[in-house]
């Protein structure tokens, strides 16, 4: 056996006690602020932190454990990360290790912090602005190629991450992906359709799905680039709020011709199977969705809603589906007693002129509508019961599967990440916040169910 | 468009693991009871394409769960769960002698698993699978850091895993082959330690010295030799050894392969105790990992001897022996290929041998597999509190 020749204190100063740089993150990232102690640790044993997978997909469950703690002694788990806009988010929770001084979040019960009870992921949908950071903000990731990285740490006794000093015995680095390996991501500019592209690996021919967010605009390419990690191929489609899109702002400038472009883009393409083809959408991307399904003369495999209206909540200006500002009539918007606007019965099936509806009678395939139940920006439940009633009197309960989800809010997004109950809606005139209802538990509930439910629906519809 | 090919699906969990984590491969939505075949395409950092295949057949709800089901043939065969990576080989055609070794720890291994209809054998880049998925396999985990040495003219990379520390230290050192191979020190920081990957063999630091710098020992808490000898000249420096080496260089023999055995220059053991280290003197807990085939160096033997020299000392309750049966030299992290063979430069003469390393595929397989999980544990037990190194070494 060789010996080890080395200076012994020079290497021994390195491994033995570590001094703490900054941790090194991904490209442009600030670093964390060290506000912790680090020093060594009072307990003999080095404890140790794990996340399995370390590197998981944004709906992938990670497993949590910690081990060599101190048996029957208070820990708590910190979880933080940074936003692409460099806030900082973060989360905790008090748990008690076991009698070997392990801890398990798969199984253990939360007994404070952000989350209570057995939350495997509670530490990543109970993420939330720290203090002191900006109002009304929304964990939204724009660069859908990279992925999160959150720091998890374990410390000593149950106590709140912000107050003075504490102790990290342990931690641990995770990276939650919203892309698969392999996976492509193609952006969009032709014959006027505004998107992105997102293809799994090989040469198909996949199912696809067409993506559809809110009145949010822009270009949200999330809910994609996980369809497709999952075996779909999946066009994120702008139609509002984008600088490549025509026409004047807060207006919808395209019209149905603009959707059927887009379906027929993917019908058309040489990897996609042009009849396995399928619509989603959120919020004002439901009414779309049903639109599209149903109105405009394309025939998709199914539809997936959720909290959406059933018809256009913005004055239509022509036939084809083009709006006036959303806006410009307030009438239907309700505030709160802090000022905070909902716009929940702005989508009141009874505040919707008949015109604007999409005549769901005429529905030809399978259509599931997902609730939230505390959903404060659209009359989702009024929704749903309404489109139960037609499709009954239409003979098409059949094609209708109804999810509802109480203590859930809005925005149901992919499972495991934070829910905004209220965010920043505008800033001139003056600073607006709207609600969007939603409690962090059951909302990330609602999350993890519906999501399963929504790629088993895709999997009947689409696969076989 | 054929209607099947949309239906079948194919998953990999995790899609980014450790080199070290388990996959779950599954097929579903195949016709039931149709035969499948599952392969993996890997293109390594010299541009090499090496592939493993198996032949399963769908149960009767069309689906095929590698970690269940038994293959009928392939590059392995049996309820093999990692077999699609450690049966990986060079696709044909390659040239001979090739080996696996992770050069650059910040780039995962990529792995394309594919199925395809039926039973292939070969010409797998001609047809059109059913589905494909993409794996990463990596040798670092996120927010471990990688921190070159370079002090006292060393050649050598420091990994340190995330965490305020202190972290149990390790220095990994490597064989004959020189270069620094940094991968399973990123490994071990990936699994909690503070990790040393030491080049102990620089050419710089002999050829300017002319041998070791500074003989400092350290207190050891646990070392775990693989592959090892306690055969050298005691108190030699680097190039007394290699020398020692080089004087019994007549007893190399050649296989019918032409491939070359070097385990007999350090045979038989010597009696004389300035040419093996004293082991009964050894004060710290020692693991010894040794595949019974090994061609290259008498790890084997030499741990025979070992263990008799401790139990005369009375210090073998220090020693924990793992021999491996039908297992090579080259003991490796899990799930990495197994090589038998390859083109070795010696570092002398910079010549070049097919170098038999020894072991069988599938034992071999297996050795990787346990050894790794044992020496983790080993690690973990003697590592906490007070003094914190341990030296595992790869000869």
């Amino acid at each position: 056996m060789f010996r080890a020749f080395l200076t012994a204190t020079k290497i021994q100063t390195r491994i033995g006690i570590k001094e703490k740089p900054c941790l090194n993150l991904h490209g442009n990232l600030p670093s964390f602020q060290c506000a912790l102690v680090r020093r060594k640790s009072s307990i003999r044993q080095a404890p140790l932190l794990t996340a399995s997978p370390v590197r998981a997909l944004m709906d992938e469950q990670i497993c949590i454990k910690g081990r060599f703690l101190p048996p029957l002694s208070p820990i708590t788990v910190y979880a933080q990360m940074h936003s692409e806009d460099g806030d900082l988010w973060e989360s905790f929770a008090h748990y008690n290790t076991n009698s070997s001084g392990s801890i398990n979040l798969t199984s253990d019960h939360s007994v404070g912090g952000s989350y209570v009870g057995c939350e495997p992921m509670g530490l990543f949908w109970g993420l939330h602005p720290a203090p002191g950071q900006r109002e009304g903000l929304r964990l939204r990731k724009n660069n859908v190629e990279s992925p999160y990285t959150i720091h998890i740490s374990l410390l000593e006794g149950h106590i709140s991450p912000r107050a003075g000093q504490v102790t990290e015995l342990a931690a641990v680095t995770t990276e939650r992906w919203y892309m698969a390996p392999g996976e492509r991501r193609i952006e969009i500019r032709q014959n006027g359709i505004v998107g992105t592209l997102f293809l799994p690996p090989g040469p198909g021919p996949f199912p696809a799905m067409l993506d559809l967010f809110g009145m949010v605009g822009g270009l949200l390419e999330h809910r994609s680039a996980l369809l497709a990690s999952r075996g779909y191929a999946s066009l994120s489609l702008a139609y509002f709020g984008h600088k490549d899109l025509p026409g004047p702002e807060k207006c919808i400038n395209v019209g149905d011709s603009y959707f059927k472009k887009a379906f027929h883009f993917l019908q058309d393409h040489s990897q996609i199977d042009g009849d396995r083809i399928g619509v989603t959408g959120v919020s004002f991307g439901a009414y779309l969705t049903l639109r599209i399904g149903i109105q405009i003369g394309v025939k998709p495999s199914c539809l997936i809603c959720i909290n959406g209206p059933i018809g256009s909540v913005s004055k239509l200006v022509d036939e084809s589906g083009r709006t006036e500002n959303f806006e410009s009539d307030q009438k239907h918007w309700t505030f709160d007693d802090q000022g905070r606007v909902s716009f929940r019965k702005v989508s009141l099936p009874s505040n919707i002129p008949a015109k604007n509806k999409v005549k769901v009678e005429n529905l030809t395939c399978p259509l599931m509508y997902i609730v939230g139940e505390d959903d404060l920006g659209a009359s989702s439940l009024e929704t749903a019961d309404l489109m139960e009633e037609t499709l009954r009197s239409a003979g098409k309960s059949h094609l209708f599967t109804r999810l509802s989800y109480p203590g859930a809010g809005h925005f149901i997004e992919p499972p495991y990440a934070p829910n905004e109950r209220m965010s920043l809606w505008s800033i001139k005139p003056q600073k607006l916040m709207s609600i969007w209802g939603g409690h962090p538990a059951p909302h990330a509930a609602a999350q993890e169910d519906s999501w399963k439910k929504i790629l088993d629906f895709l999997e009947s519809n689409l696969r076989r | 468009m054929d209607r099947n090919q949309t239906c079948v699906k194919l998953s990999v969990e995790p899609s980014r693991g450790l080199v070290d984590e388990k996959i779950l491969v599954l097929v579903q939505n195949g016709f039931p009871g149709s035969q499948l075949t599952i392969h993996a395409l890997h293109q390594c950092e010299d541009g090499h394409h090496w592939e493993a295949f198996a032949h399963y057949n769908a149960d009767a709800t069309g689906t095929v769960n590698v970690s269940q089901d038994r293959s009928s043939g392939g590059t392995y065969s049996g309820v093999e769960p990692m077999g699609l990576l450690w049966s990986l080989r060079p696709v044909p055609g390659s040239k001979p002698g090739l080996r696996m070794r992770r050069k650059d720890v910040w780039v995962p291994m990529v792995v394309r698993v594919s199925v395809y209809r039926g039973h292939q054998i070969e010409g797998f880049p001609d047809q059109t699978p059913l589905a494909i998925v993409v794996l990463e396999r990596w040798y670092i985990a996120p927010g471990v850091q990688r921190i070159p040495v370079t002090e006292d003219r060393l050649t050598a990379t420091l990994f340190l895993p995330p965490g305020p520390g202190p972290s149990p230290g390790i220095i990994d050192l490597w064989g004959g082959g020189g270069q620094l191979v940094e991968y399973r020190a990123a490994l071990l920081a990936s699994r909690g330690f503070a990790a040393l990957a030491l080049d102990f063999l620089t050419p710089k630091v002999t050829i300017e010295t002319g041998k070791a710098v500074g003989n400092d020992y350290f207190e050891l808490s646990c070392a775990v030799s693989i592959s090892g000898s306690h055969v050298q000249p005691v108190d030699g420096s680097i190039a007394e050894i290699l020398n020692y080496f080089d004087t019994n260089r007549a007893k190399t023999r050649f296989n019918e392969n032409n491939e070359v055995i070097w385990k007999d220059l350090l045979l038989p053991i010597p009696t004389d105790p300035s040419l093996k280290v004293d082991m009964g003197r050894i004060q710290c807990p020692l693991m010894l990992i040794v595949g019974e085939d090994d061609q290259n160096w008498p790890a084997c033997e030499s741990a025979a001897d070992i263990k008799d020299m401790m139990e005369r000392a009375g210090n073998n309750h220090l020693l924990t022996l793992l021999s491996y049966p039908h297992a090579g030299h080259l003991i490796e992290p899990p799930y990495l290929p197994h090589t038998r063979t390859s083109l070795f430069k010696s570092l002398g003469k910079g010549e070049k041998y097919m170098v038999l390393w020894g072991g069988q595929m599938l034992e071999h397989s297996r050795a990787q597999e346990d050894s790794w999980r044992k020496l983790l544990v080993f690690l973990r037990e003697h590592l906490y509190g007070g003094s914190t190194s341990a030296v595992p070494s790869h000869l």
